[in-house]
């Protein structure tokens, strides 16, 4: 608690410095720009959670603290620019895959990232952490993201050159970043783009022909305890061609990507070579648009480093970028149990994704107009050889998904949005391969108004229900937000399941380990969940403060154990009751 | 003991003002040409918005701003700037979004491997910028309330 009041005052005080000197500093002719952003929780003790056995924050092996901090500072000057990013993790917070994957065993873990680069307007050079894909990302892709403490970045060298923007060639080297450590693997690739459009001299639209290759060292062939998994190559090769079209509105984006060889380090399935083929539709016309995705992939984890744990490295031991398609919901309930991939599990999956925008106005009222959005998705595994590699599991539905919303803007003052969704999810697939499906239905009813009293003033409120067909129970949620801009907002929310079920979602780790207070098994004999009847509310009150460069959001409330997920990857976060604050300072 | 050397080093930096230029990097745009962020500098001031698709408050600012668009064209010369982050999973339903959304006014730019995000220091969306006509940034502000959109008009406004 000491660490956190520490934290609430020098917080306080940075903010109370940057709003009176909000400022970036001139080097020379250069610039220095800084973005701060920290992440800090308190684990409150919940004894209600912790009867439960659903999670219990004191058994953190780290104590009640975590606190994810990124420190970014970039030096510029004409084309030449450099920066350095210090991850700090004091320690981790719960939940995210670096607290239980970090391979360093001091409390506190820091990382450095950096660069040096220099942007031509034809080519450019750049040393040190890269960020990078190529094409869709399926065979490479390195990137940042917050929400679920990934960082991959290649540390090493890139360089690109573009002649006349008929062709740009790209190639690079490094080594890539693994949690908290550098991997000793080294990956090296090349990428090279053609547009047939602009060599033709063609206006109308665009069409490009690009591929890509993508090669790495697998240390520990020579392994004799990995004998049995009959790996050879001492190199893994991936290569993805793609076809770009885009005319009068019409698009089409295909990709084929595939890995040649064994994947020493993807020994979940045994390190079967993998292969992907993914292709995008979309038609535009005024305010109507549609867009469509298909994807099959079999095997195309590509896991950075080999762990000993199949299946248990983490969503972070990834060099490629093979997301879920689904569509990510803002609304709670909607998230409540999100589709996780099953290829995760299965080592394939065929399926795909629809949207389908519109949006009626007049052009003489423009503070009146309804936009319509629709959306369907649906997953299938394919047929796999099981853990052992003994028997066939035949392919089966994973995933379904049909919503829509409809958004109303009535007046300058009002403005409704009503929104369903229809999901059905295998949840025995969530967790692991089994040939068992166990098929949940949920239908989610949201409604959400905002309304604005003043140029100042305004409030929102978001009702939520869910009908499940199954012994998960019906949900209820609520939120109510008021905004005094452009500094404040204050929002309350609650959700709880309405037929008083206790929730059965829970990690692999822990799936058949749910214990109450007690010690008393809470599952049957078939290794069902057994329920318990009383009503748990997960609730959050919060406040954020937003001025200039400054954003801090403080809240308190008792989190749901589930997926959260970010830009189609998704970690999961254990239950806890704390109080949080975020902030966020640039310069 | 790190926390609060992070905050300082943070303090330490952050005095004396000046305006800071917006950085040069490829993006692509609605067709998916890779341009220049530097070419979207062309006197005109312009408010520069950082969205994705899942982020359900930058489609309200975006949408309060295409609501009052005109409104605010007949007293200044200005444009709106769309930055999508999506990346490679939501890029073509972030483009879907923007023909189906009405944000017909708005320049919209896909910043698919978020190195324009990255140069820009932005690290949670929303975030918006006003850049002056010479390519200057001289006010951002992170997150939305509703009614917020008024002080980047009188920003803009104040520009002349």
């Amino acid at each position: 608690m000491k660490k956190f009041i520490l934290t609430l005052s020098i917080v306080a005080f940075s903010m109370f410095v940057a709003e009176e000197a909000a400022a970036q500093i001139k080097a020379g002719e250069g610039q220095v720009s800084i973005a701060l952003e920290s992440n800090n929780t308190y684990y409150t003790p919940d004894k209600k959670l912790e009867g439960y056995g659903i999670s219990k924050p004191s058994d953190r092996e780290r104590g009640n603290f975590g606190s994810n901090d990124y420190l970014k500072v970039d030096y510029n000057i004409g084309r030449f620019s450099a920066g350095i990013q210090l991850d700090g993790y004091l320690p981790p917070l719960y939940g995210y895959d670096i607290y239980k994957f970090s391979r360093r065993d001091s409390k506190l873990t820091a990382f450095l990232t950096k660069y040096v680069q220099w942007e031509d307007q034809n080519w450019g050079v750049r040393l040190g952490d890269i960020y990078d894909q190529f094409g869709n990302g399926l065979i490479f892709r390195t990137y940042e993201d917050r929400a679920l403490a990934f960082n991959n970045s290649l540390a090493g060298a890139r360089a690109y050159y573009n002649f006349n923007n008929y062709v740009n060639v790209k190639v690079l080297a490094g080594l890539p970043r693994f949690y908290d450590v550098r991997s000793k693997n080294v990956v090296w690739g090349g990428d090279l783009a053609l547009s047939i459009s602009d060599m033709a001299g063609w206006n109308n639209g665009m069409i490009s022909v690009e591929g890509s290759y993508v090669g790495r060292f697998q240390d520990g062939v020579e392994d004799s305890n990995l004998k049995y998994l009959n790996i050879e190559d001492g190199i893994l090769n991936m290569v993805s061609g793609r076809i770009n079209f885009e005319t009068a509105g019409f698009t089409f984006r295909s990709e084929y990507a595939a890995k040649l060889n064994n994947d020493l380090y993807d020994q979940s399935r045994n390190g079967d070579k993998g292969n992907v083929i993914n292709v995008d539709l979309g038609y535009s016309y005024k305010r109507f648009s549609v867009s469509a995705t298909f994807r099959r992939q079999v095997n195309m984890r590509t896991p950075i480093e080999m762990l000993p744990i199949p299946g248990g490295t983490g969503g972070g031991n990834a060099l490629n970028y093979v997301p879920l398609l689904n569509r990510q919901h803002t609304y709670m309930l909607a998230n409540l149990n999100p589709y996780s991939g099953s290829a995760t599990f299965t080592g394939g999956e065929i399926g795909g994704q629809l949207d389908a925008y519109y949006s009626l106005r007049n052009s003489k009222q423009r503070m009146k107009y309804w936009n319509f959005h629709l959306n369907f998705s649906m997953f299938n595994s394919l047929d796999h050889k099981d853990w052992a590699g003994m028997s066939t599991i035949k392919g089966r539905n994973a995933w379904v998904e049909f919503n829509f919303d409809v958004e109303r803007q009535w007046s300058k003052k009002l403005k409704t949005t009503l929104f369903y969704s229809y999901q059905r999810r295998d949840e025995s697939m969530n967790h692991e391969d089994t040939p068992i499906a166990h098929y949940c239905d949920a239908h989610i009813f949201v409604g959400d108004v905002t309304y604005k009293f003043n140029k100042k003033h305004s409030m929102r409120i978001e009702a939520q229900y869910l009908a499940a067909n199954d012994t998960a129970g019906d949900w209820v949620a609520g939120l109510i937000e008021y905004n005094f801009a452009p500094k404040f907002s204050f929002y309350v929310s609650d959700m709880w399941n309405c037929e008083k079920m206790v929730d059965s979602v829970s990690d692999n780790d822990n799936y058949f380990q749910l214990h109450d207070k007690d010690g008393n098994p809470m599952y049957d004999e078939n290794f069902q969940p057994k329920f318990k009847h009383d009503l748990l509310h997960y609730y959050q009150v919060g406040a954020t403060y937003t001025h200039k460069n400054v954003r801090a959001q403080l809240s308190y409330g008792r989190n749901r154990a589930g997926y959260v997920c970010s830009g189609g990857a998704c970690r999961f976060q254990p239950a806890y009751t704390g109080v949080n604050l975020a902030l966020t300072l640039t310069f | 003991m790190k926390k609060l050397m992070f905050l300082m080093l943070a303090l330490f930096v952050g005095f004396s003002a000046s305006a800071q230029s917006m950085p040069d990097v490829k993006v692509e745009n609605q067709e998916g040409k890779v341009i220049s962020t530097r070419d979207l500098v062309d006197g005109t001031p312009m408010i520069i918005s950082f969205w994705s698709t899942t982020c359900k408050p930058c489609i309200m600012e975006l949408n309060a701003i295409n609501d009052n668009l005109y409104d605010w064209l007949e007293e200044v010369d200005m444009k709106v700037v769309a930055v999508s982050v999506d990346d490679a999973r939501t890029l073509s339903r972030a483009r879907a979004m923007t023909q189906g959304q009405g944000w017909d006014d708005y320049t919209c730019i896909y910043d698919k491997n978020q190195d324009f995000k990255r140069a820009m220091n932005v690290s949670l969306t929303p975030h918006t910028f006003i850049v002056d006509g010479k390519g200057n940034v001289v006010y951002s502000h992170s997150g939305y309330t509703p009614g917020s959109e008024q002080e980047l008009f009188e920003k803009i406004k104040a520009l002349k």
